[in-house]
């Protein structure tokens, strides 16, 4: 029987790839494989070939033979606490997995699987088996991938074999704890154990355990004198300390076993390491075997119809974790009945998108950072000083971040609505103004963010010194005016351009988000894809830019000798804002006129 | 009305649509029917404006779908045969967008007799999400009646309708055809095109079988029988298969 779910596993896969490279017929996939590749080459590859290249034989035998590397000094005086603080991260992510689960968490089946598995003439142990199997794919596949990366980690020992089975000793543990603690979970639930009880119990435990930990540390242990906090090697020394003793130290050691195989420095160490590595495997499989007995039907079924909801939310431009909290709620704002037909977009996305992105919000959020920044303004020197440049730094970052992300995180528009394109086509509506009524949601909700991050900017900025008498408040003010007049226009360009894609490449843009390896989505030609939009969308935003960007320059440099920086400034602004309301406007224009002779259809057919 | 002439829909080398032009005059109810691939979705989208014709024109109430789209969609309504709907828009707030992309005035005092002959009013308030798949089609369909088109386009109207719902569905159809709407409806459901359609129209590879009241067609291929079936007479117009 196991061999008939092998082969549906391999079949599979086997179909997969097959179909993963018939579709590089397709040139959006191809060229994306390409640009796949190549990134996973200058990222990846080259550097290794680079590294074996300049270390000579050595090197090459010592991967081949899993041989001795030089270990870095360094490394040699921080391996213990490196790998007491993996443990001790292992531990975290294990807690997690007896704390979280609401009710019976099930074993993880795609719905197929249920359908033709639970039904079928096969026992748990094999189902068990079937499922633990199915896992070790893709364990090895991430294995693989981890290893490229932590391949680069210079300061680790060992070589690329041995990183590959520590990875795969690392996932494989926690697949089975996993396992195994989802069954328990739901013999516990059986036996009447409520989750309330049962996270009791576990944070009791854990609770006991730091108890036990600190009372040893109060008998046996010194507090940290100032000698210990002075540099990093006297605090590692002193952590460690913590870490390998007591009840602390007896409760991390077979997650330090798990680690072994992965932190080996040599050859010697990696193999001496792998059999109480093994050892625990072996102990969790036993432990999974022992609970076949347990019923996981019913909430694997329950789980394989949530995780197939989820991946058609995905699918359908949806965010999966607001499935479960959709709700009615008032209007943002009273839609009468007649006038521009745009804001009822603005109206409709905004009932689509959080709550809190309101007028109202908007105006508590400006009057708390008013009121806040008085105690920056008026509080005790120096501190107040440095107050005020963590908040300056912090609030233009966050503007900067708002402005260059916040377009592709917004997507309250023609992105979330293309599914929804042949209702909208039949509205009586030109191109232009279904396209500006979808941008104006997105582009009211970063318009606020930022402003507010300006806003608190302003108020903080003191500057002393030279740039004092550059930034006087009078210019502080204009700048900020300034900027804040430009913010819509900036993000409506952003939006265009990713709404634009939209548009003229739907075929990509269908494709790019295709969710996970079941759709046929996901790979190396996927992520190509995505390297190559996000490189156009650079340039196109750079492109639009540099005009009034230019003319914002020149202006203030002709002008501000003659009419002072802030009026130049405002001058500049007006000139600004005059450049990039033609270039919104015409893209509007003319991505609306494609969007009337978008043949979606066409665009889609396989 | 409607007036389709010479309308054509290519994806590529593929011809959907070939050279297919017939009228539909208020009041009438034109059954477009089909096997499968027969171009029936492509007509209805392009008559509908969701995908642009290839060739020729469409004009409905006398507005040409090309070069006067916004005109021409005013008039319209188009029921797709899966109610796409919008996740956080309630019954009610669904029906007050509508009531704002069409400029429709006092929207409520159409929308409140609306959603009671549909049986949905004490839904007024959920969501999409909480309706079942009955409850969203009848909310795609008040969405489609609100600004009273005078052309609409059914596609497979029938799915997922539980009997009454079929009952009440063809019913209105028929309220809206007497009413003076031109409307086409494209099914696989025969008996409901028997019961429902004035004309039909059989499609098969995109080109255009026959068309006529249903008595013309009958006649057409009843090759004197009495009594044909319009499955019988779809079974010879189409020759039984798709090819």
């Amino acid at each position: 029987m196991l061999g008939a779910l092998l082969y549906l596993r391999l079949t599979s896969l086997k179909n997969q790839i097959v179909s993963r490279l018939k579709r590089l017929r397709q040139p959006k996939y191809l060229v994306g494989a390409l640009v796949g590749a190549a990134y996973f080459y200058f990222i990846f590859f080259r550097r290794i070939g680079e590294s074996s290249g300049s270390r000579g034989p050595q090197r090459a035998a010592a991967a081949h033979a899993a041989d001795a590397l030089p270990l870095p000094a360094v490394f040699a005086e921080t391996l213990p606490l490196v790998a007491a603080v993996g443990a001790l991260l292992l531990l975290g992510v294990v807690l997690f997995a007896w704390i979280l689960p609401s009710d019976k968490p099930g074993l993880r089946f795609t719905e197929a699987e249920t359908a033709f598995l639970f039904p079928a003439p096969v026992t748990r142990r094999t189902l068990l088996h079937f499922k633990l199997l199915s896992a070790q794919f893709s364990i090895l596949f991430t294995s693989l991938f981890f290893t490229l990366i932590s391949n680069r980690w210079s300061f680790l020992g060992g070589n690329a074999l041995t990183h590959a089975v520590g990875w795969w000793v690392v996932l494989s543990t926690l697949n089975l704890h996993f396992t195994g603690a989802a069954l328990t979970i739901s013999h516990l639930v059986e036996g009447g154990v409520s989750p309330l009880r049962r996270r009791l119990y576990v944070l009791g435990g854990g609770a006991l355990a730091v108890a036990a930990t600190l009372a040893w540390i109060g008998r046996d242990l010194r507090a940290p004198d100032p000698a210990d906090l002075a540099d990093f090697g006297p605090f590692a020394h002193y952590l460690l300390g913590l870490l390998d003793h007591g009840v602390l130290g007896a409760l991390l050691l077979p997650f330090k076993f798990v680690l072994g195989p992965f932190l080996a420095p040599d050859a010697r160490a990696f193999l001496l390491s792998l059999l109480p590595a093994l050892l625990v495997i072996a102990a969790h499989y036993l432990w999974v075997l022992r609970l076949e007995s347990v019923s996981f039907e019913e909430a694997s079924l329950a789980l394989a119809e949530k995780r197939s909801a989820t991946v058609a939310a995905v699918r359908d431009g949806k965010n999966p974790l607001t499935l479960a909290r959709t709700k009615a709620r008032p209007a943002p704002f009273y839609l009468a009945d007649t006038g521009r037909p745009e804001l009822a977009f603005l109206w409709k996305n905004l009932l689509s998108t959080a709550s809190y992105f309101n007028v109202r919000v908007l105006a508590v959020a400006a009057a708390a950072i008013l009121v806040g920044s008085q105690w920056f303004l008026h509080g005790p020197e120096p501190d107040a000083r440095a107050a005020r440049l963590i908040v300056t730094l912090g609030a233009l970052s966050a503007a900067a971040y708002i402005l260059l992300l916040g377009p592709h995180l917004a997507r309250q528009d023609l992105r979330n609505d293309l599914l929804h394109a042949d209702v909208l086509k039949t509205y009586p509506l030109r191109g232009w103004q279904l396209l500006l009524g979808q941008l104006l949601t997105p582009v009211a909700i970063l318009t606020g963010l930022v402003w507010l991050c300006l806003l608190a900017a302003a108020l903080a900025l003191r500057p002393t010194g030279a740039l004092a008498a550059t930034l006087t408040p009078a210019t502080r003010v204009a700048l900020a005016l300034g900027i804040a007049a430009l913010t819509p226009l900036v993000c409506a360009l952003q939006l265009l351009i990713l709404n634009g894609a939209t548009i003229l490449f739907p075929a990509w843009f269908q494709s790019m988000r295709s969710p996970g390896p079941g759709s046929g989505g996901g790979g190396i030609e996927l992520m190509g894809q995505r390297l190559i939009f996000v490189f156009g969308q650079f340039l196109v935003v750079l492109t639009a830019l540099l005009p009034a960007a230019l003319a914002a320059f020149v202006l203030i440099f002709a002008t501000q000798w003659l009419i002072g920086a802030p009026a130049a400034i405002a001058l500049a602004t007006t000139v600004v804002l005059g450049v990039l309301g033609a270039e919104v406007g015409c893209a509007l224009w003319w991505l609306g006129e494609r969007f009337e002779h978008l043949d979606l259809s066409a665009e889609l057919r396989p | 009305m409607i007036q389709v002439t010479g309308l054509a829909k290519r994806y590529g080398s593929f011809t959907a649509v070939h050279d297919l032009s017939f009228t539909v005059q208020p009041g009438e109810v034109l059954g477009l029917v089909g096997p499968n691939g027969a171009g029936k979705t492509s007509t209805l989208r392009c008559l509908a404006g969701i995908i642009p014709a290839t060739a020729g024109s469409v004009r409905l109430a006398g507005h040409d779908l090309a070069t006067a789209p916004v005109a021409a969609k005013r008039t319209l309504a188009f029921f797709p045969d899966e109610p796409r709907l919008f996740d956080y828009l309630t019954v009610r707030q669904h029906l007050n967008f509508v009531a704002r992309i069409y400029g429709v005035a006092d929207h409520e005092a159409l929308a409140e007799p609306l959603l009671a002959e549909l049986e949905i009013a004490d839904k007024a308030d959920q969501l999409p999400g909480e309706l079942s798949r009955g409850m969203k089609q009848k909310l795609a369909i008040a969405c489609g009646l609100l600004h009273r088109p005078s052309v609409m386009f059914f596609d497979e109207p029938l799915t997922g309708l539980d009997p009454l719902g079929i009952r009440r569905m063809k019913d209105s159809i028929l309220q809206r055809a007497r009413d003076g709407a031109a409307i086409v409806l494209s099914s696989h459901l025969l008996h409901l095109l028997q019961e429902v359609c004035s004309h039909v129209l059989i499609l098969k590879k995109g080109e255009k079988i026959a068309h006529g009241t249903l008595a013309e067609v009958a006649a057409q291929f009843a090759h004197g029988e009495p009594g044909v079936s319009l499955e019988e007479i779809f079974l010879r117009a189409t020759g039984g298969s798709e090819h």
